[in-house]
């Protein structure tokens, strides 16, 4: 570490959203949206005639950038992704804005950066005055243009396409452009001061397996190339200039877990993973992208538990055609293999197809999910002949998102039979499909006996599930402490569902983040709980622990977090039994932190 | 030159990708295309983007087509046929 002497560098601290996990240290590398300032130069004849082959050299130059950027974005986030930069394209081949640009050239006899902005505001003005908000947004698109022309005029290569092996890109935000020119091979891990859990930089973290923490404020402009950072993304912590006590302490506790643990797991011998005792866990594998795929298989994950269909849609929420969705879920069932995937229906809400329904004041709470395909039908319809369609090649279940009780179950399952009849008179093949549903909200919870009757097997989404059972935002910062996953609440909750579904005789799914946090997988088991969906690459950790843990110590530790009055009460058990039962699994940096409210 | 009454039908109306398509189409035809909107507002070439998206047409939008050249029934046959199936996109 060497200290810039002109900087006072005390180590500092963010607390944001983890929203991709995992631990690295590395250097800052700062990137921006590369907004370049433009200055204007008065040209003679030859200059201007010079200006103009330069123009045009730049637009080439945009342009082959611009292909490369749309396959790789068509390769790592699949062709709905990609569209984008088709429109983008279309605007630099645009002969209204070249000739504009020329025809300033040459009359004013200006520099091609010059009459490039002077074109382009022109431009954006003319757009700021769209009356529909939608098509007001899509002024972003020219000046993203715009951006790549200017850097390419002055031939300043993107200032982010080479990184070092450590680098830890820190952004105030990443534009989906920006995004998909990174050199994302070479990323260790993504900051930005945006961002919630589904903006664009968490999904692309997650799909590399990077860690990713958002909503850190003003780290960017705190910042400098090559500052000293951590990023924690289980904690949601970035320690900017760690003094080397932190380094140390932080480089003891995840050293080991850094990557051999996937070297381990592989190596694990087939075969369903069990605990000492002999209890089956099966590990299934979160997934959203088809940059995902891979690590399906790389992680040994036992298919597909959590397909979140609502990825295939574009940012701009068109919703693909029937034929469109089968392609993509014939692919889902080919990478799942035979342990099966389980498509949940698109979990969207207003907020994702803004301009058709959107304004809604609590979109949480709103029509989302389930009931956002009971409204609108059609949506719904498409989807489940898509998947219905694709069963016929591969094993694929369905779960109904966000279901409130029977009713919703009952309203699903009439349209999935109708439209499993309606192909059948078409003449179109359709495959078994098992019918779940997701228990996330508080009234399922309550009343999972009942539905338990009529569903074939249950999801637990318990990252929703937290934030309906404690009516807490985890995007909210400010309400951050009481959001506690081991909340008793939240674990009578886990009690309740796997109860019930034994009753009925199907299984649970426990999907969503706590599960991929080894020590709440460990609590989670003793609750009842035998088989996961997760994120891919957490798929390793939570074996080893799992192979190594006895179920019975399990079971014995989890009635005494039941027994507990508070979270902090839970907390505190968790990190003295655990410590106590399995010194040589967890240290106490890996286990929920003591939190004062 | 020949003309045509178009509806925008699709939900988001001309947006980027919307627009993308609309423009590619045009694109492969020689006669020149343009678009209007029927309420009297801005008129575009159908070969620039730039200049589609600033029809602002939303779902619903009436525009009038036209095409002058060689191959302009194919061009509004064409044009015609993308605008009734809502630019490919499975929401209308």
């Amino acid at each position: 570490m060497t200290d810039q002497p002109k900087r006072n560098l005390v180590e500092e601290r963010w607390r944001g959203l983890g929203v991709s996990e995992g631990y690295v240290v590395g250097r800052v590398l700062r990137v921006d949206n590369g907004n370049r300032q433009v200055y204007r130069a008065a040209l003679n004849e030859v200059e201007t005639e010079r200006e103009l082959q330069r123009f045009q050299n730049a637009l080439n130059g945009a342009r082959r950038q611009l292909l490369d950027i749309k396959l790789k974005a068509e390769k790592e986030l699949g062709p709905e992704h990609a569209y984008l930069f088709d429109a983008h394209l279309l605007m630099l081949e645009d002969r209204n804005l070249r000739e504009r640009v020329e025809t300033y050239i040459v009359a004013e006899k200006a520099n091609a950066e010059w009459a490039l902005r002077v074109v382009t505001d022109d431009l954006l003005a003319a757009y700021s005055a769209v009356k529909d908000e939608y098509l007001r947004a899509r002024g972003s698109d020219i000046e993203d243009v715009a951006q790549r022309i200017l850097s390419a005029l002055t031939g300043t290569i993107p200032q982010y396409a080479n990184l070092t092996r450590d680098a830890v890109i820190v952004s105030a935000d990443l534009s989906p452009s920006a995004v998909a020119e990174l050199d994302l091979q070479h990323a260790r891990a993504i900051t930005t001061d945006a961002g919630g859990w589904t903006s664009h930089t968490a999904i692309i973290a997650r799909a590399l397996g990077i860690p990713a923490v958002v909503g850190l404020r003003d780290l960017y402009r705190r910042t400098r190339t090559g500052d000293t950072i951590i990023v924690n993304s289980y904690a949601g912590e970035i320690v900017l200039h760690p003094t080397s006590a932190t380094l140390e302490s932080y480089g003891k506790e995840f050293a080991p877990e850094r990557k051999p643990s996937g070297v381990s797991f592989t190596e694990r011998e087939t075969g369903p993973l069990r605990t000492v005792e002999g209890v089956a866990v099966t590990l299934r594998a979160n997934v959203e992208l088809p940059a995902e795929f891979a690590s399906v298989r790389q992680f040994r994950a036992s298919g597909i538990g959590l397909y979140r269909s609502e990825f295939l849609l574009s940012q701009e929420g068109v919703l693909l055609s029937e034929d469109e969705q089968y392609r993509a879920y014939l692919e889902v069932g080919r990478v799942a293999g035979a342990d099966g995937a389980t498509i949940r229906l698109f979990d969207l809400g207003g907020e994702q197809l803004h301009g058709g329904f959107g304004g809604e004041r609590n979109p949480a709470l709103g029509l989302r999910a389930i009931r956002f395909g009971l409204r609108h039908e059609d949506v719904l319809r498409t989807q489940v002949r898509a998947i219905l369609r694709a069963a016929a090649q591969g094993r694929l279940d369905i779960v109904l998102p966000m279901v409130s009780d029977l009713a919703d179950v009952r309203r699903a399952r009439v349209i999935i039979e109708q439209e499993r009849e309606r192909l059948g008179a078409e003449g179109k093949e359709t495959g078994v499909v098992k019918v779940g549903a997701m228990i996330e909200v508080p009234s399922a919870v309550i009343l999972a006996r009942t539905i338990a009757a009529e569903v074939d097997f249950f999801s637990l989404g318990t990252n929703d599930l937290v934030q309906y059972m404690l009516a807490v935002d985890r995007g909210n910062d400010d309400v951050s402490d009481w959001f506690r996953s081991l909340h008793p609440a939240v674990l009578r909750s886990v009690v309740d569902v796997h109860d019930a579904a034994a009753a009925a005789s199907i299984r649970t799914v426990v999907c969503g983040e706590m599960a991929s946090t080894p020590a709440y997988a460990v609590v989670l088991i003793g609750l009842g709980a035998t088989e996961f969906s997760m994120t891919p690459s957490a798929i390793p950790r939570v074996a080893r622990v799992v192979g190594a843990v006895k179920h019975s110590d399990a079971r014995k530790i989890a009635e005494l977090c039941l027994a507990c009055a508070t979270p902090d009460q839970v907390e505190q058990t968790v990190r003295e039994q655990f410590l106590e039962h399995w010194p040589q699994l967890f240290s106490l940096e890996s286990l929920p932190a003591a939190k004062p409210r | 030159m020949i003309q045509k009454r178009l509806i925008v039908t699709n939900r988001l109306g001309l947006h980027a990708r919307a627009a993308a398509r609309l423009v590619h189409l045009a694109a492969r035809f020689k006669s020149n295309v343009s678009l209007q909107r029927v309420d009297g507002g801005a008129t575009a070439d159908a070969k620039s983007i730039l200049n589609v998206l600033m029809l602002a047409a939303t779902s619903g939008t009436e525009l009038s087509a036209s095409a002058e050249g060689i191959d302009e029934a194919e061009a509004l046959a064409a044009l015609s046929e993308l605008f009734s199936n809502g630019f490919g996109e499975t929401e209308k």
